[in-house]
């Protein structure tokens, strides 16, 4: 009974043993399941993030290179825009700037228009041998490039159809797996192509290198078009500096030709004076004798046309005269003896001798002399008969009750002298000329009032070779302002 | 001329110095080849400060002409036992180059010894034995002195880089240390070339064993995280995966990517440097990554470096962060295990793939490198398209030398 009982008992402790076992059991295999599905969703999601890393870093590997060859392009362009010369801007790309670009091969030609062929214009990476039979390749399929070159599109291992020449025969004659090639300048002037390669199998063509290239192209072209515009501008301005010094010399010998015959007319001028001076003299003579009545009475009419005679005689002298001086300045043969002048009594002596025609046509005659500008250095005789000219003149153009000015003021080491009146004044386009010799204003005055002409040019003489200048300001109806300029002594 | 070249070959350089180590580099970027190599040499000269130089490291980018660099650096520092290689890019203090040449000269310390050697013309059919011979050259004359490490440079056409590995271990002793460079293909797909004294060597290995009194520090991370569930490697040819959890080793890529045989093909040189395939090792401690080279037909991956059958597997994935991180810790494990000594040399040896990843921020990587190891620190390498070296988790002093892909190896010399 007891071992039944033992018996029993140790049953029961086996079932509850084997059945606590077959729960923990169970409860691994669910935790191992768990455990499973957990790696199996682990697994699930490695395949996720490797799908998602891939294609960044697809995106990244593009950034980078695009970047590297970004830099690269910025430093060929610096060194391509900084150049103005043809061969110097193909000389720029170096076998560096196609790496970073990803390709160790390249070639550029131009077209050349008149030998009507492809030129090479740099190479990289190809043996003499082999870009010989490329410049070949070119020239014998003229057409076809040329026919690319105007398409302006660019042509790659990716982008290529096999229409005009299949990718295994461009390898082939390029010795490259991956490529681009980009036309460069569709202009008229520049026109050509840039290819670029490489040999490597792994490195495949983009997107992104064919705009590189293209960056490239289109600043070669620039350069190019640069260098041409330079060339083109250089040579202008070759053309223009020899034209100036053409011109100019044409203008010197114009100018000692001009100063040739001047002092040929001064010389003619004196000349003709001093001859004209001994019969002038006779005449005056002879007319004076008669007039005295001493060879006879002579009838009123003869005595009229006398008087004329004499009359003209001593206005011929003037002439004469003014035109010696004048001649004798421009010449250099008159020497200015220049001493300390003092305005007020010069203009006070001008007054005296002009006293009696200033009553006679009414005009106040006044001086307004600044005390810093009295003094003058000049020659006493000269400036006398510049004042004499300018009030003569003035006089000869102020209606009655008018007023003749002499004014002067300080203009740093000169005195500045103006002779002013209340005449009928100057048009604006008698300025330049009025100082001309021979030159006479066209108004109703002169019309009447006789004049050699020779008054003002004298005085510009007379005051130029003071070291002076002389000019008018005037208007039709209000007047003329005659003003010099005058060394002042130190 | 024979006698020379055998000279070359077989030639072993013991050399008893009474200085301290000194060490010049000389770098530079010159365009002209000439020019470049003359300013490299001369830097490298005033920095070592002598004219009596025992050793030198030369670097150039694939463009150069190999043979004017090398005639120019013999005829400016004498024939002097030379290794070197010519690589897509190069590494200075002043980070990456895609032109120029980094000439490293080294004066050695008293007792500390050296022994070079290179083994020609390797094949797919003797790749062991080519490396069983490396390692004996290289251990002859060098059997009664302390030997610390061994540096090799390879540019061999073959997938079997383990066999090669693993052939100089068989003579240098399965847990010796060696850290070296695969060399990456050039642009045009040629073999970029090695240098070994006055020779220009295709197919080809290149060794030094150092010993004395020399200590090395060696540093190597990669940056990659596992991702997604584990797998094993079911059925295995060295280099080519055939099945993956029993099923065609494609499907894996083709189950991630969603995408068809094709269309991965298209991608293989992204997924090659972004996804390798992480081997398992050391307890599951570390991941030997690596990278797809191609997909056959049949459905299996050709992998850059052997994968042992049943090995458990798995997709790995990085960010720039990440690997620049990873480059910050080999720099730090370089410095740690150099013990507080002063670093005469660090050797850069880096992955192109990380290049890749990196893109723009490829000069930060060697930046961090510089301010890790301390900018008084020189250093120069290359670019690789794959690292041998031993893992960072065992001791390097015992642990097995390992084929590393997409890692950055730094190997600092201390006295």
């Amino acid at each position: 009974m007891l071992t039944l009982l033992l018996f029993a008992l140790i049953i029961a402790a086996l079932v509850i043993a084997l059945t606590y076992k077959i729960q923990n059991e169970n409860q691994l295999r669910s935790q191992v399941s768990s455990l499973k599905k957990s790696l199996s969703d682990m697994d699930e999601q490695a395949k996720l993030i490797v799908r998602t890393d891939i294609e960044l870093n697809k995106i990244e590997e593009e950034l980078d290179k695009k970047i590297s060859g970004l830099y690269a392009l910025q430093s060929l362009s610096r060194m391509i825009s900084m150049t103005l010369e043809e061969d110097q801007i193909f000389r720029r790309i170096q076998p560096e700037h196609l790496k970073e670009l990803g390709f160790e091969k390249a070639f550029g030609f131009l077209w050349d228009d008149k030998g009507k062929r492809f030129v090479l214009r740099f190479s990289i990476g190809y043996p003499g041998e082999a870009i010989k039979s490329i410049e070949s390749f070119f020239n014998e399929n003229k057409e076809r490039c040329m026919n690319f070159i105007t398409s302006d599109k660019t042509l790659s291992s990716i982008s290529a159809s096999n229409n005009l020449i299949t990718l295994q025969q461009l390898n082939e004659i390029f010795k490259i797996n991956s490529f681009i090639i980009c036309p460069l300048a569709p202009q008229q002037n520049n026109r050509g192509l840039i290819f670029v390669g490489t040999q490597n199998l792994e490195t495949t063509v983009t997107e992104g290198d064919e705009e590189l290239i293209k960056i490239l192209s289109t600043q070669l072209a620039q350069a190019l078009e640069n260098a041409r515009l330079f060339e083109k501008t250089w040579n202008a301005q070759q053309e223009l500096e020899k034209k100036v010094t053409e011109r100019t010399r044409e203008l010197t010998l114009a100018l000692e030709e001009v100063k040739k015959i001047s002092d040929n007319k001064t010389n003619f001028v004196s000349s003709v004076s001093h001859e004209l001076r001994t019969p002038l003299t006779s005449i005056k003579g002879y007319a004076a004798i008669l007039l005295t009545g001493k060879l006879g009475d002579l009838p009123p009419e003869v005595r009229q046309r006398l008087e004329k005679i004499n009359r003209h005689s001593d206005e011929l002298v003037h002439m004469v005269n003014e035109l010696l001086d004048i001649s004798r300045i421009e010449s250099g043969r008159v020497t200015m003896r220049t001493e300390v002048c003092d305005l007020k009594e010069i203009t006070a002596k001008v007054e005296d001798l002009l006293s009696g025609q200033l009553k006679e046509r009414k005009l106040s005659f006044i001086v307004e002399i600044d005390p810093e500008a009295n003094a003058v250095l000049a020659d006493r005789t000269q400036l006398e008969r510049v004042f004499i000219n300018l009030v003569g003149n003035a006089m000869k153009f102020t209606p009655p009750d008018g007023s003749i000015t002499i004014k002067s003021h300080k203009m740093d080491k000169m005195a500045g002298i103006s002779v002013v009146d209340t005449g009928c004044g100057i048009a604006e386009e008698a300025h330049d000329s009025i100082f001309d010799e021979f030159y006479r204003v066209d108004n109703t005055i002169n019309q009447e009032v006789k004049g050699t002409g020779l008054g003002l040019a004298l005085v510009k003489h007379i005051v130029e070779a003071h070291g002076g200048k002389i000019w008018v300001e005037s208007s039709p109806g209000s007047g003329a302002n005659f003003s010099f300029t005058l060394p002042i002594p130190a | 001329m024979f006698s020379q070249l055998s000279l070359w070959l077989t030639l072993f350089f013991k050399v008893f110095i009474i200085q301290p180590m000194r060490v010049g580099i000389g770098v530079s970027t010159e365009l002209d080849h000439l020019k470049a190599v003359k300013e490299a040499v001369e830097e490298a000269i005033i920095q070592i400060k002598t004219d009596n130089i025992d050793f030198a490291l030369l670097f150039t980018t694939e463009e150069f002409s190999h043979s004017l660099v090398l005639q120019t650096t013999a005829d400016l520092i004498g024939q002097i036992p030379l290794l070197g290689s010519s690589s897509p890019i190069i590494i200075s203090k002043n980070g990456p180059l895609k032109h120029g040449v980094v000439l490293v000269l080294f004066k050695l310390n008293e007792g500390a010894y050296f022994n070079a050697a290179c083994i020609k013309d390797i094949t797919i059919n003797n790749t062991l034995s080519s490396g069983e011979e490396l390692g004996g050259k290289l251990l002859y004359g060098c059997k009664n002195v302390h030997r610390d490490l061994g540096m090799i440079f390879s540019n061999i056409n073959t997938g079997e880089y383990s066999s090669l590995v693993t052939g100089i271990q068989e003579k240098l002793g399965r847990g010796f240390p060696l850290v070296g460079a695969s060399l990456p293909k050039r642009i045009d797909h040629a073999e970029n070339h090695l240098y070994f004294g006055p020779e220009i060597l295709n197919n080809a290995v290149c060794g030094v064993l150092w010993g004395g009194k020399l200590n090395f520090g060696l540093g190597i991370e990669h940056g990659w995280q596992p991702l997604g569930k584990p797998r094993y490697a079911t059925r295995t040819q060295v280099d080519t995966v055939n099945e993956i959890d029993g099923l065609p080793a494609v499907n894996l890529y083709k189950e991630y990517f969603g995408k068809e045989t094709l269309e991965l093909n298209r991608e293989l040189k992204r997924i090659s440097v972004f996804y390798p395939l992480g081997i398992a090792v050391s307890e599951n401690k570390e991941y030997l990554l690596r990278s797809v080279i191609s997909i056959k037909n049949d459905g299996s991956l050709l992998f850059r470096g052997e994968v042992p059958e049943g090995s458990m597997v798995r997709l790995m994935i990085s960010s720039k962060d990440s690997c620049l991180a990873a480059a910050a810790k080999a720099a730090k494990t370089a410095l740690d295990n150099a013990r507080g000594k002063k670093i005469k040399f660090a050797l850069v040896l880096n992955s192109l793939s990380r290049y890749a990843l990196l893109g723009r921020q490829a000069a930060q990587e060697i930046r961090i490198v510089r301010e890790t190891l301390g900018s008084d620190v020189p250093f120069a390498g290359i670019y690789t398209s794959a690292e041998q070296a031993p893992l960072n988790s065992a001791n390097y002093n015992l642990g097995k030398t390992y084929f590393h892909n997409n890692s950055i190896a730094i190997l600092t010399i201390t006295e």
